[in-house]
């Protein structure tokens, strides 16, 4: 679907760019926007929008890294922010261009200060938590109806994952996200950086990996939806939206999603734009377009996730800002935690383990 | 030509012939390519398949191979019908117009190949494979590959590969086509000097008719599926038994004209209206007034300024003179409009010709010198 | 005669033949010897959160440069199982899918040049037919084909030859399937091109001389298709090895290939310089088969000529 867009607005720019009109190049993750949206910002603007999507921070950081990627606007979570931030990957934003940024919710703000001191170089544009997300009949029958679909025991005990292999579990591809799920389930701090704590993690994980299907950070939505699969470790507005395709769908596939009751992760996707931006103006232009209150609580509205934004809120609808699953209420928030970047050697010793959890090598 | 003119197994009505072809007929679809053939070949034979291409000769070489089988008929060897035996399963072998040689092995392996599928004894293959090149003077290149030697070499890489494992009846198909003028005369001795050692039955397909001419102890001549004439070079020549045969081989005057037989095998030929008759000789029995051909080679017809002393003869002006070396070839035009040739030798130097072009001559032959022919 | 022509034609014609000769160097060195060395020269590097992501680069001035460049990166592969396991397993991946295209490939480059030749040029566009549509899109074809709910179960439950779905998509069964297919034609075209030029003549000197059909098959249709099949088989083999498409769409978790481990250096492990060091280690692989693949093809021309 977002492809489809991806692929009409980029033909539609590239017509419009004959006549060299300005434009602005946005690099979001996928399924991660109303596309009504998209249009309304050509409309207002004038300015031509080429919308590309990635499914992975990593993808992100490598293209950012690399330089010259041509993107204007770009939207790493937070700890990747934060690293690319001292990569110089980032300009400071002029907070002149963007008078919609008194918008913001300071809860938020406070928060993603933590990753971009001040928010100096980024506006956030949503959040929300990695839990998990089930297909509560299919998980019944092969627990029981006493499964604990909100445990991390569902996901983390060989017990319940060899039942649940039968009907098909997915794992985001994200080690900055599953590992400290891991240590979570430990009782260690989700946190840690020491090598030796997060080697911890690696019995418990691949004792379920033989009955993991995929490890893919996009696939499970339309997974799910369809009834292709049972369980998925994944993030929040994702699997809400794979709850709201398969009701339009009308499959009797039910999908609920649960912040683990042991503590789930809190993440930021934050906007930022390139040090080499091409079109850094427009990048400026879209940025307050989003922090528009009614534009950002329409994406909120599309895509099943909590904004920071706090002027949006009354234009949200009931089902998203009455859900706790979205906007949690203060027992849930209190139960979240965040992590921050791991330095480079730490990273190599997560991500190899991450390859042997996937490869078994 | 066969020298040993005792040499004549057809002639023996004992002798049992190595291959029959028994009212042998192929057809591909509607096509005819050989038409109830009926034909003996005898053992140590070397026989010609001569025609035109298209005549069907390759396509009894073919089916003598066992890469046809005929639509209709029997195909005998020694005996046994082996219509439908396949190539592997027969005493035949075969020498391939292009050599068909293999190109991934060497002159030694190409000629030990047909004995490494018969036998596992190497000691043997070798001593066969040895004999064979020694044969074929094909020692020195044993271990080159077919591309890196001459195409005479490779003619007789064919010759010695198929010639290995001793069968019973050899095919040749265009053996020498590939091969250059004077290098196709001296194979052809050294083919005829092979078979005589080897005691090999040889066919050979060829449509050069003095390639045939001069290997054959007899030829077949064909033409559209059909064997014209079976007979020893000297009587395909001398004694060609239809007008196709006699036009085919050679060079030949055809005179059409009407038999009026005067007994004892004589006959007067009227040719034209107003002019006298020739005489002819002839074991062919024609009625009166029967139309027929009188063939004449033209080497045996005299070309003389005056009439000279002969029951042929006839005045015509040289119309063409057609020089060859040691002979010439005189195109002579009857007042009737039509061209007789004559042949002399050229025993004078060109300075000093006996006849230029429009002087009035005249030609004349013997009685004997002409066959005729009812077809 | 070439002596004397040479002689004769001097400086114009050395001139030409020396632009002949350098045409392809160049070509080797724009297309090749830079790439390779940029990438050598990075895998000799540290990685760094910077822009980009090793050090030192060309800023730093030539000498850092140099005397900053060490062979850790390489060290750093032989420490640790996983590469030599991946460089192993997609060695193994490559080979057998080669020889799997090999066995698909031969009896199809077999049937069209034994087909009637009006026909050839049809059958040659079928096989050149799948080029025209994205390689990526092919692929992907095969996850519906092969998935639980694909094409493949779905009829073979229908035929009753199964009673569950075969678990084939994301198994290493599926790689093979999906490199066999995606290379095919590379096997076939070079075949076909051997047994096109093979004169039939040849086949019935061997069955004349004794040969059974499958004999003569054995003896002459397959030494001198030969050089076809080495061919193909480089063509098949060599882009096998360094394969990611194939792995990443149709393979499992269970999938150990290098262009995988690759990829996750690059994107995963954002770690440039191991990567390079893994690529040009692959590299190296590569070459032998490489040259092998370049001496055969100019033994063939040589005894061509």
């Amino acid at each position: 679907m977002k492809n489809f867009m991806f692929g009409t607005t980029a033909v539609l720019a590239m017509i419009a760019g004959t006549a060299m009109a300005e434009e602005v190049r946005v690099y979001n993750w996928s399924d991660y926007i109303d596309e009504g949206l998209l249009t309304k910002f050509e409309e207002e603007t004038g300015i031509d929008l080429i919308y590309d999507v990635f499914d992975s921070n990593e993808v992100l950081e490598t293209k950012m890294l690399a330089g010259g990627s041509g993107y204007d606007v770009v939207v790493p979570s937070g700890t990747f922010l934060q690293r690319q931030i001292a990569a110089g990957a980032f300009q400071e934003l002029d907070k002149s261009q963007l008078p919609n940024a008194e918008n913001l919710w300071d809860v938020i703000k406070d928060r993603t200060a933590e990753y971009d001191p001040g928010n100096a170089y980024s506006i956030n544009y949503m959040w929300g938590t990695t839990g998990i997300g089930v297909n509560v009949a299919k998980v019944q029958e092969v627990l029981g109806d006493d499964a604990a679909i909100g445990s991390l025991d569902l996901i983390f005990d060989p017990a319940n994952m060899e039942k649940l292999a039968s009907c098909g579990v997915h794992f985001l591809d994200a080690p900055t996200e599953i590992i400290p799920a891991a240590l979570q389930y430990i009782g260690e701090d989700p946190d840690s950086h020491d090598p030796d704590v997060i080697a911890r993690t690696e019995p418990v994980l691949m004792a379920v990996r033989p009955y993991v299907q995929k490890f893919h950070s996009s696939e499970y939505i339309n997974a799910l939806a369809n009834g292709d699969i049972c369980v998925a470790v994944g993030w929040s507005g994702d699997i809400l939206q794979a709850r709201d395709r398969a009701a339009e769908a009308d499959n009797g596939v039910e999908i609920a999603y649960n912040a683990p009751t042991e503590g789930a992760l809190m993440w930021f996707d934050q906007m930022a734009i390139p040090a080499d931006a091409p079109n850094p103006e427009a990048a400026h232009t879209f940025l307050n377009f989003i922090m528009d209150a009614q534009n950002m609580a329409a994406a909120s509205n599309y895509v099943y996730y909590a904004n920071g934004n706090a002027a949006s809120k009354e234009f949200l609808a009931e089902d998203v800002i009455g859900d706790v699953a979205i906007y949690p209420d203060e027992a849930t928030l209190a139960n979240l935690y965040t992590v921050t970047p791991y330095p480079a050697r730490v990273q190599r010793t997560v991500t190899r383990l991450w390859t042997k959890i996937k490869s078994g090598t | 030509m066969v020298n040993d003119t005792s040499f004549a197994p057809w002639d023996d009505p004992q002798e049992r012939p190595l291959i029959r072809f028994q009212n042998v007929t192929k057809r591909f679809g509607d096509f005819v390519a050989i038409d109830d053939l009926t034909l003996d070949i005898y053992q140590r034979e070397f026989f010609a398949l001569l025609g035109p291409s298209g005549c069907g000769k390759t396509t009894m070489m073919r089916m003598l191979a066992g890469f046809e089988e005929p639509t209709d008929g029997m195909i005998e060897l020694a005996g046994e019908d082996i219509a439908h035996v396949p190539p592997n399963k027969r005493a035949v072998n075969m020498m391939f117009q292009s050599y068909a040689l293999f190109p991934h092995l060497s002159v030694w392996d190409n000629v030990a190949f047909g004995l490494r599928r018969e036998s596992r004894d190497k000691d043997a293959i070798a001593e066969r494979v040895e004999q064979m090149l020694k044969l074929t003077r094909l020692e020195k290149f044993a271990g080159r590959k077919p591309h890196q030697i001459s195409g005479g070499q490779r003619q007789r890489v064919a010759l010695a590969r198929s010639l290995a494992k001793a069968p019973k009846l050899l095919l040749l198909d265009e053996p020498l086509g590939a091969l250059d003028a004077k290098l196709r005369q001296a194979t052809q001795f050294e083919l005829m000097d092979i078979q005589e050692k080897t005691g090999t039955t040889f066919v050979i397909v060829t449509h050069d008719q003095e390639e045939a001419m001069t290997v054959a102890s007899r030829v077949a001549v064909m033409d559209e599926g059909r064997v014209m004439q079976v007979a020893t070079p000297e009587q395909i020549y001398e004694a060609p038994n239809s007008t196709y045969v006699a036009d085919f081989i050679g060079d030949v005057n055809l005179i059409e004209g009407r038999a009026k037989p005067n007994g004892g095998g004589a006959y007067h030929i009227n040719w034209a209206e107003g002019q006298a008759p020739f005489e002819a000789k002839s074991d062919m029995v024609l009625s009166e007034g029967q139309r027929c051909h009188l063939a004449l080679r033209p080497e045996k017809v005299g070309i003389q300024p005056n009439k000279p002393e002969e029951v042929n003869a006839v005045q015509g002006k040289v119309l063409d003179i057609a020089y060859l070396g040691n002979l010439s070839t005189y195109h002579v035009e009857l007042s009737t409009g039509q061209v007789i040739k004559a042949q002399t030798a050229n025993t004078n130097r060109l300075s000093r010709r006996d006849f230029m072009w429009d002087d009035p001559v005249w030609v004349s032959w013997s009685a004997s010198a002409g066959v005729l022919l009812s077809q | 005669m070439g002596q004397l022509e040479r002689k004769r034609g001097g400086a114009p014609v050395a001139m030409r033949r020396l632009t002949l000769i350098t045409v392809p160097y160049l070509w080797l060195l724009a297309l090749f010897l830079i790439p390779f060395a940029i990438v050598f020269k990075i895998s000799l590097s540290d990685i760094a959160l910077a822009i980009p992501p090793y050090t030192p680069t060309m800023e730093d001035g030539l000498w850092a440069l140099l005397s900053q460049l060490d062979f850790e990166n390489f060290v750093f592969l032989t420490e640790d199982d996983l590469y030599w396991k991946a460089y192993l397993s997609s060695l193994q991946i490559a080979l057998i899918s080669t020889v799997l295209t090999l066995l698909v490939g031969y009896p199809m480059a077999y049937a069209m040049a034994r087909a009637p030749e009006e026909w050839r040029p049809t059958l040659m566009m079928l096989v050149i037919l799948p080029f025209w549509t994205s390689f990526l899109i092919r692929v992907y074809a095969w996850v519906g084909i092969l998935s639980s709910e694909g094409f493949l179960n779905q009829f073979l439950l229908w035929l009753g030859i199964v009673d569950t779905p075969l678990k084939i998509l994301n198994t290493n069964t599926a790689v093979y399937v999906g490199i066999v297919y995606t290379y095919l034609p590379f096997m076939i075209l070079p075949i076909y091109a051997a047994l096109d030029r093979l004169d039939g003549s040849l086949i019935e000197a061997a069955e004349d001389l004794g040969c059974s059909r499958l004999e003569a098959f054995w003896l002459v249709t397959i030494p001198l298709s030969k050089n076809g099949i080495i061919a193909g088989c480089f063509l098949v083999f060599i882009p096998a090895l360094g394969e990611f498409v194939i792995p990443s769409l149709l393979g499992g978790s269970g999938t150990l290939m290098i262009g995988k481990v690759l990829f996750e250096e690059f994107f995963a492990n954002r770690d440039w310089p191991v990567a390079s060091a893994v690529a040009v280690i692959l590299l190296l692989i590569l070459i032998v088969p490489i040259v092998l693949f370049q001496r055969n093809e100019q033994r063939q021309a040589k005894a061509e000529k």
